[in-house]
């Protein structure tokens, strides 16, 4: 069997979560579309999530 | 040509240049997936035209991250880390089309149907492919993907349907990615293409998958009441 790359699991696991998270806030918002208040929580969760994300500091990720 | 089904257990006994080229793919695949959240979440997260389109950005990222996720898993197991294109810049992307941002609703609308049909196709390309464990992960990618395109069509057609600004709108904007688009599939005659294709890893010629989607997406525009760009115009590779 190959050697699989280190940290695999925990970043794996990390973007799960991050995923996970995504599709809670999205539905969250989706399912409250004549609540503009919900609506825009929703849209800043997914923005702090999805910044972190496309900020790309891996390490910060595993620690 | 090669014909067997390759396992992860099976991996080791591989030529090394099976090996190579199957690392290479799925960094290349990887690198497309994250790449692009990293055109569009910046400014389009924001701008989206209404508060729905705009979690609809956040799911198409939330997606198309899991995409990296499963490309990832199946390139680590194999002992080859694509991790760095997380946070690689733009324009250190593979891909030239993932290189800069999305800056226009119209823009995201046709990358999301143009380009994402591109995602589709290079996924296509796997089917049937000799190496299981990338086979595997491709169903749910790909039923994904096919929601992308579909929004992507949708939101293009409305803005074609605003009247004649947003249709010139739309216009410059197929103009803009569906060079790009045609230019994703490679070289033609390329023998790296043709190295894929004997080691059961792809099934089409970087030609022939260029001209099933010019044939696709054609009659698509022209339905929609735009006009067709030339497809020999702009492009890098032929």
């Amino acid at each position: 069997m190959p050697q699989p790359v280190a940290n695999l699991e925990q970043i794996d696991e990390h973007l799960m979560e991050v995923v996970r998270a995504l599709h809670g806030a999205v539905k969250q918002g989706v399912s409250h579309k004549d609540e503009p208040q919900i609506m825009d929580k929703a849209i800043t969760d997914c923005k702090e999530i999805l910044d972190e994300i496309m900020a790309g500091k891996v390490k910060e990720w595993l620690n | 040509m090669f014909t067997d089904k390759i396992e992860l257990k099976d991996f080791d006994k591989m030529d090394p240049e099976y090996k190579d080229l199957l690392g290479h793919v799925l960094t290349i695949q990887a690198d497309c997936e994250i790449g692009g959240p990293h055109l569009y979440v910046e400014k389009m997260l924001p701008a989206a035209p209404t508060k729905l389109d705009q979690l609809i950005v956040a799911r198409t990222a939330a997606e198309e991250i899991d995409h990296y996720r499963k490309v990832a898993r199946v390139a680590g197991d194999i002992g080859v880390d694509v991790s760095f294109v997380l946070s690689q810049p733009n324009e250190k992307r593979f891909v030239e089309t993932f290189r800069g941002s999305i800056t226009t609703w119209e823009d995201n609308s046709v990358f999301g149907f143009l380009i994402d049909r591109i995602g589709r196709y290079q996924l296509e390309e796997f089917y049937d492919c000799s190496y299981l464990p990338l086979q595997r992960i491709l169903p749910d990618i790909v039923t994904e993907e096919l929601g992308h395109i579909e929004y992507g069509y949708n939101k293009t057609l409305e803005l074609i349907q605003s009247g004649d600004a947003g249709k010139a709108k739309a216009q410059r904007a197929v103009d803009f990615w569906y060079v790009r688009a045609l230019d994703m599939f490679g070289r033609s005659g390329s023998i790296k293409s043709e190295r894929y294709r004997y080691w059961g890893l792809k099934r089409r010629s970087n030609e022939q998958a260029r001209q099933d989607y010019i044939n696709e997406v054609g009659p698509i525009l022209t339905q929609m009441g735009l006009t067709v760009p030339d497809p020999n115009k702009g492009r890098r590779y032929n």
